[in-house]
């Protein structure tokens, strides 16, 4: 009943702010990936969050194509009418813009970007039968066995990637990177210790830290994590400055009018502020992020546009 | 021992369990978990069914539907419907030669031709009971060893990988029936085909003419709905008064006395090979098929009447592929690794719930453990059961008159095909790759090997370049004693090679101006 109150009132206050009350027709989540991965699942419990408060359905539809790219473009180029959104990631707005050369969009001038829906920390991990127990001693083997580490990742340009190259470039070491199709495989051959180490994201490396498959050495991001209390940033390990997060969120186009974009982040916000939501995104290794308004997320990303333009650079990865 | 039939009994209790549930507001008390293994196999044999519809977008639409249920529920439903739609591919397969998935290409082999004598019912009881058995046995074996299975898997680098895709590319030349060359020459138009897209090492753009569509190359799915389904419509065009129903044809639908005789057999050899491949998570599960039907090819003394609807050349891959299905689940329960986009969505599922995947899943949680293996059986018994009676039905659907039945079938895969990434960019490749196994046929070129050559291109290339990148560019990892597992594929392939090449050889000086019709 108190919903249908907030709802009723809700409703009210968007009919006085426009005469033709948004949304008065279904929304559309593009989902620049295919179905199945975690950028995909958050959407679509996103989507049924928010068809209550919305008073329309959302629906969730899948664009992949061109590492996330066909997607995006398609709402940075579509009417900016608050209709139609997209599940922007780290690799489309931060990553992909100085990746591909020929990127149809601008990512901070074609998109209005609405709620940071998920940070998920990197975690080093190591193979079992590698010696070192700890970033510096893994610093010193690398140092004693320049190109002889191999580090793999989820796929070329992927923040496992980059957050190898940063890692290389702020030790002055040199390992080789092996990129897999998906982080998946990659954590096979980890394991079996074909490969030495890999910057995985939280989520999919827990469970094999947990069955000590793996042996994580430290986590990417400034502060540690809940999930393992107990693991050093690399900061604390003595790589100052060193800050990495997988993240995504929800964007539309550029011009979708304020009150559209103000509406919706207080929907997304308050179904994220939800005790069950939140556990489930807990789940994929996302602790709620800090950053909450459109604005602290624009600003977000163009910093982390500004990172990754000049780490992709300097780590000499192209694709087009 | 003891022990096996212990947990399996934990996981049958926790299959059958009675819970208390609340339906439309009434509350009352139900097998639910049973209930959700009967739904997922529904649904999981309907999409099947439907052309271009597959697992992986009916499980990705229904994890938010799963939040909801008790993790064991949600993972026996999509499970469900994974297996589910297993079954429900080779329907299509069989009927109108339509393969929903890349395991049931081969079935549309013999499956079709069988179908177009007017042996649909065999066929498809055939492919349900070889199902059924290479399920039953492959749960076991995921009961009993998946431990020091999960460790073989890790065994298999790139390397390996490699060695094993081109064992199974030379096998792919034995699923013609026809010409060695054209078949060598089908397969190497599916390797090029299966190049095009983001290279992997450096992730840069290949062969795609600059369109952003193709960024991710070419669908499986547009690939195979062309050059069967559209192929096959296009075909029957072709035939002015007589065009293709089966009408007067349908004839018995349970397998005779002798059907049964001859499948005993493929369905053995398919089972065991399907459990081995499943197991690899790097695509072995996808060689299953192919493998089986290459082996009894060779093996079989009926092997002449393969590619003319033999039922050897349905009993065996269909074995092998649901073998392949449950065994797959070895890696993603010991491990955490998923071994296909499915295994990775049930991943999703299972983190969703707040369950890591891996070993300890196991000893934690041992009701959720073996509960999904013990419904994993149930699921089986449930589809065989559901798909016998159900024969006389799918055959009643050849009844329908070719001018109702062909357009709703391109509809159907039209949508399918649209469906997997929304852009209609993919219906159009789909016609065109009708248009490209039309001209095929005509030159007596058999898809098979394409799209085996198709399957296994990225694969193989992906494998080697990354061995190649692991050994610093030193080639003879492939052969060197400490891979003793590539070396033993390498030895395979040629002694494969061999054996194709040598009967061929002499044929060809026998019959030299005889021509394969």
């Amino acid at each position: 009943m108190r919903r249908l109150l907030a709802f009723a009132v809700l409703t009210a206050l968007a009919g006085a702010a426009w005469p033709q009350a948004w949304p008065s027709k279904p929304l559309r989540l593009v989902v620049p990936y295919a179905a199945g991965g975690p950028i995909d699942i958050s959407a679509r419990l996103l989507a049924s969050r928010l068809q209550e408060p919305l008073g329309q359905p959302v629906v969730v539809e899948n664009r992949p194509g061109a590492g996330g790219n066909i997607g995006v473009d398609l709402i940075a180029k579509g009417p900016a009418d608050g209709y139609a959104l997209v599940m922007s990631a780290i690799a489309t707005l931060a990553i992909n813009p100085s990746l591909y050369p020929s990127l149809p969009y601008d990512p901070l001038k074609d998109l209005r970007h609405v709620t940071l829906l998920v940070q998920v920390p990197n975690v080093l991990i190591v193979a079992n039968d590698v010696p070192a127990t700890s970033v510096r001693e893994l610093i010193e083997l690398a140092r004693a066995r320049p190109g002889k580490l191999d580090f793999g990742s989820g796929s070329t340009g992927s923040t496992g990637h980059l957050a190898g190259e940063m890692f290389k470039m702020m030790t002055g070491t040199y390992m080789v990177h092996i990129p897999y199709k998906g982080s998946a495989p990659a954590l096979a051959d980890l394991m079996a210790g074909r490969v030495q180490l890999m910057f995985d994201n939280l989520a999919s490396a827990l469970p094999s830290v947990k069955s000590e498959k793996v042996r994580a050495l430290a986590v990417t991001t400034q502060t540690r994590s809940g999930f393992l209390p107990q693991l050093p940033t690399l900061e604390e390990s003595g790589l100052k400055g060193f800050d990495m997060t997988t993240w995504w969120g929800v964007s539309a186009a550029a011009k979708t009018p304020q009150p559209v974009v103000d509406r919706l982040s207080a929907e997304i916000l308050k179904a994220m502020d939800a005790p069950d939501f939140r556990e489930r995104l807990r789940a994929m290794g996302s602790e709620p992020p800090a950053i909450r308004t459109p604005d602290q997320f624009a600003a977000f990303v163009a910093a982390e546009l500004k990172t990754y333009t000049e780490l992709v650079k300097r780590s000499g990865a192209k694709a087009d | 021992m003891e022990g096996m039939f212990g947990n399996l009994a934990i996981g049958f209790a926790e299959v059958f369990k009675l819970q208390a549930v609340t339906v439309a507001g009434i509350a009352m008390t139900l097998p639910f978990n049973i209930l959700m293994c009967l739904i997922g196999c529904l649904l999981g044999t309907l999409i099947g069914v439907l052309p271009g519809i597959g697992p992986v977008a009916t499980i990705a639409m229904l994890l938010p539907v799963t939040f909801n249920l008790s993790p064991i529920a949600a993972l026996i439903m999509l499970a469900g419907i994974y297996y589910g739609a297993q079954y429900g591919g080779s329907t299509t397969a069989i009927l109108v030669n339509l393969p929903g998935e890349s395991s049931s290409v081969v079935t549309c082999l013999d499956g079709y031709q069988m179908a177009r004598r007017g042996r649909a019912g065999p066929a498809l009881a055939t492919a349900a009971i070889g199902s059924f058995f290479a399920g039953t046995v492959a749960t076991l074996v995921v009961a009993m060893f998946a431990p020091p299975l999960a460790e073989v898997a890790l065994k298999f680098g790139p390397a390996e990988y490699f060695s094993l895709m081109v064992l199974g590319l030379v096998a792919a030349v034995v699923l013609a029936h026809g010409s060695l060359i054209k078949a060598i020459a089908m397969v190497i138009l599916g390797l090029l085909l299966g190049l095009v897209g983001t290279d992997v090492n450096s992730g840069v753009l290949r062969f795609a003419f600059g369109l952003s569509e193709l960024a991710d190359g070419i669908g499986f799915v547009t690939v195979a709905m062309g050059m069967f389904g559209i192929c096959e419509i296009i075909a029957n065009l072709e035939q002015k008064e007589k065009r293709e129903v089966f009408t007067s044809k349908v004839g018995k639908l349970m397998p005779g006395k002798e059907d049964f005789k001859r499948m005993v057999a493929p369905i053995l050899r398919g089972t065991v090979l399907g459990s081995c491949l499943g197991i690899l998570p790097g695509g072995g599960a996808l060689l299953a098929s192919f493998g089986a039907y290459t082996l009894e090819k060779k093996v079989s003394k009926y092997s002449h009447e393969f590619g003319k609807g033999a039922i050897e050349g349905v009993a065996a891959p269909e074995s092998a592929n649901n073998a392949g299905a449950q065994t797959s689940f070895i890696p993603l329960l010991t491990l955490g690794i998923p071994s296909n986009a499915v295994m990775a969505l049930m991943i999703g599922a299972m983190m969703i719930q707040g369950i890591a995947p891996g070993p300890q899943v196991m000893t934690e949680r041992p009701q959720l453990f073996w509960g999904m293996i013990a419904s994993m059986w149930v699921g089986n018994l449930m589809l065989v059961i559901l798909n016998l009676p159900l024969i006389g039905m799918w055959i009643k659907l050849l009844t329908v008159p070719y001018r109702y039945l062909y357009p709703s079938i391109l509809l159907f895969m039209a949508i399918g095909v649209f469906s997997i990434s929304n852009q209609p960019f993919d219906c159009f490749l789909m016609a065109c790759f009708g248009l490209l196994g039309y001209v095929c046929v005509k030159l007596g070129c058999e898809p098979a090997p394409m799209i085996l050559g198709f399957i296994l291109g990225p694969l193989m290339e992906e494998n080697l370049r990354r061995a190649m990148l692991l050994s610093r560019g030193d080639p003879w990892v492939f052969v060197s004693p400490s891979k003793p597992i590539s070396m033993g594929f390498l030895i395979a392939a040629v002694a494969l090679l061999v054996i194709i090449a040598l009967p061929a050889l002499r044929k060809k000086r026998q019959e030299v101006f005889v021509e394969e019709t």
